[in-house]
């Protein structure tokens, strides 16, 4: 796709080209794309009578179901913004985003059990639009369609991102970072309109967004999961579909292969397996190769605020560059700076800058916020790492992530690669407790099945034989999960929580 | 302790975060409203098999098992009758 083509003209050409074309499949719903562009033109009818104008914000709380979609590309129609909210979240989270994006319009699913009873507090939202089960949006088809005119400036959507703590930081991305992310996405997975790919990843994180849009752009068709909780379902439904393309964070990948026996599955159509959302170990990564051989693996790295993907792997190089997130996306200049904003060279470790199209245009109604991570059209990303004289990114962890114990500063990526190459553990996860000689000392929490017959202490001696003295966890953990985040990310402050308590 | 209420408390416990049974229904998803997820699966298939001694098969990690905590119980309990 051209990349000067917004999301919505792109969808309004391919409806206009393959009608007829399958879209989306959920569940026993199916919609065309010819169809799909039909919904979009009624519901955005709808809309304009309840009064939406341009720059109006429109909040979605909806799973991933058509609807999400069409609603989505309504709102675009009329020049408003899109805000896709976590359907999980309860009112603790949901009246902040609400309040601070000052939605006009709310959609939601009959039965969200905080929803409907949020609204009447909320001063902005004029309007609430219930979708029964399985039914469509309201539309009207009677008046003229309503041509595709976003401006890539305009404001598109506002992604809440999934911190934990603090105030709702809500990364605004206009129709230009989201036609140029998409259209860079296109390009190095080779998305055709013969793909179609199993949708798990909720689309109101920005990697399901990218999932969504990059696949309605190439013409695609999209297979909408509820959930992936359900390991042998989800691989039913790869080789039922003929899905070509599956897109996970490390733990879907980590669920897939504790519970399928690949040997007797077979997935001839799966071309390309995507993984993003914080780093997959080498170990893992070895064995989703091996347990697919015949896809391709994409590791990727990414950010919200910077629409969705900044850096690719091109999976021809992830044996002579292990452990690397590749190389920025097309249209993406990436740095390496010191904490004073000067530029490092190959090789030395400091903070992930980058700078491009995708770049969001700011934290909504933030100002300071945008100030502390925009400077010059640079998005500092909080991220660690470095770049091989190749050009190639190796992240090392969090900025806030890094554990100082003695004099050393470890980052919890080493350790974490490490234990993951031992037999038996399927992921692990370190963090910095609090020590009153050394600071801080790592402490490891170990995913194992089964465990190490020797217990902590072969842990120990396991990680001695690779790793540096100071790295080696002085305490470790036998544990059954790690907690995650509700978008995958292991949440190590979780861990620290648990710790002092104990 | 029952066992449906065995199973309830661990639910509560381990990913609710609660000891009030009242806040999850016994008819209520646990996987369209979040509380179980593809790491909660995990966890609780492997409490289930050490707490009941059973051996639960992908084959048996489905909706239908798992959908709400009378479906689990169900579950559990059948698997129990042929173990």
């Amino acid at each position: 796709m051209a990349a000067a083509d917004t999301l919505p003209a792109r969808l309004a050409t391919i409806s206009a080209l393959v009608p007829t074309r399958t879209a989306v499949v959920d569940g026993e719903r199916r919609v065309s794309y010819g169809a799909l562009w039909a919904q979009v033109q009624g519901f955005a009818a709808h809309l304009r009578q309840l009064g939406v104008m341009p720059g109006d914000r429109v909040a979605l709380v909806l799973p991933n179901r058509i609807e999400a979609i069409t609603a989505t590309y309504a709102a675009w129609l009329l020049g408003a913004v899109a805000v896709p909210l976590n359907v999980q979240a309860r009112a603790r989270d949901l009246a902040p985003w609400l309040a601070h994006c000052g939605a006009r319009v709310v959609v939601h699913e009959h039965g969200h059990p905080d929803v409907a009873p949020l609204l009447p507090g909320l001063a902005t939202v004029e309007h609430a639009v219930v979708l029964e089960p399985g039914r469509d949006l309201p539309g009207d088809g009677a008046g003229a369609l309503l041509p595709a005119t976003a401006s890539p400036d305009e404001p598109a959507q506002i992604l809440y991102t999934s911190g934990t703590t603090g105030a709702p930081k809500g990364v605004t991305l206009t129709h230009g970072n989201l036609a140029a992310n998409t259209a860079a996405v296109v390009e190095y997975l080779r998305l055709r309109p013969d793909d179609s790919v199993l949708a798990v990843l909720p689309f109101y994180y920005a990697y399901g967004n990218s999932v969504l849009h990059t696949h309605l752009a190439a013409g695609a068709c999209l297979h909408l999961a509820r959930n992936a909780v359900f390991p042998l379902q989800l691989v039913e439904a790869l080789a039922s579909g003929r899905i070509t393309g599956f897109s996970g964070v490390p733990s879907t990948f980590a669920l897939l292969l504790q519970h399928v026996d690949f040997t007797a599955q077979d997935l001839p159509h799966l071309r390309y397996v995507t993984q993003a959302g914080g780093a997959m170990s080498r170990a893992m990564a070895g064995r989703l190769r091996f347990a697919l051989p015949r896809a391709q693996l994409f590791v990727m790295y990414g950010q919200t605020e910077a629409t969705s993907r900044l850096t690719w792997l091109p999976p021809e190089r992830l044996d002579d560059k292990p452990g690397s997130v590749g190389v920025p996306v097309a249209g993406v200049s990436l740095r390496i700076c010191d904490p004073q904003g000067a530029p490092l060279p190959a090789g030395v470790e400091g903070e992930v800058e980058v700078r491009g199209p995708n770049v969001m245009r700011g934290y909504w109604r933030d100002l300071e916020g945008t100030a502390r991570v925009l400077r010059d059209g640079w998005l500092r990303t909080g991220d660690i790492g470095h770049l091989d004289p190749e050009g190639f990114l190796y992240l090392a962890g969090r900025r806030s992530d890094m554990i100082k114990t003695g004099a050393h500063r470890v980052h919890p990526g080493d350790v974490e690669e490490a234990l993951a190459e031992m037999p038996g553990v399927i992921e692990a996860a370190v963090v910095g407790i609090d020590d009153e000689v050394l600071g801080q000392v790592i402490k490891a929490f170990v995913v194992a099945r089964p465990p190490p017959p020797g217990g902590e202490a072969e842990v120990r001696a396991h990680c001695r034989a690779l790793l540096a003295p100071y790295k080696v966890p002085r305490h470790v953990e036998f544990v059954d999960a790690l907690p995650r985040t509700a978008s995958g990310k292991v949440r190590r402050v979780r861990l620290k929580e648990a710790e002092v308590l104990s | 302790m029952e066992q449906r209420r065995q199973i309830k408390q661990f639910v509560l416990q381990n990913f609710l975060f609660s000891e009030d049974e009242a806040a999850l229904g016994d008819e209520e998803s646990l996987i369209d409203g979040g509380i179980v997820d593809s790491t909660g699966i995990h966890e609780l298939v492997l409490y289930l098999e050490e707490q009941f001694n059973l051996a639960i098969a992908p084959e048996e990690m489905v909706p239908a098992n798992f959908e709400s905590i009378t479906t689990v119980d169900r579950f559990v309990q059948r698997k129990k009758a042929i173990a």
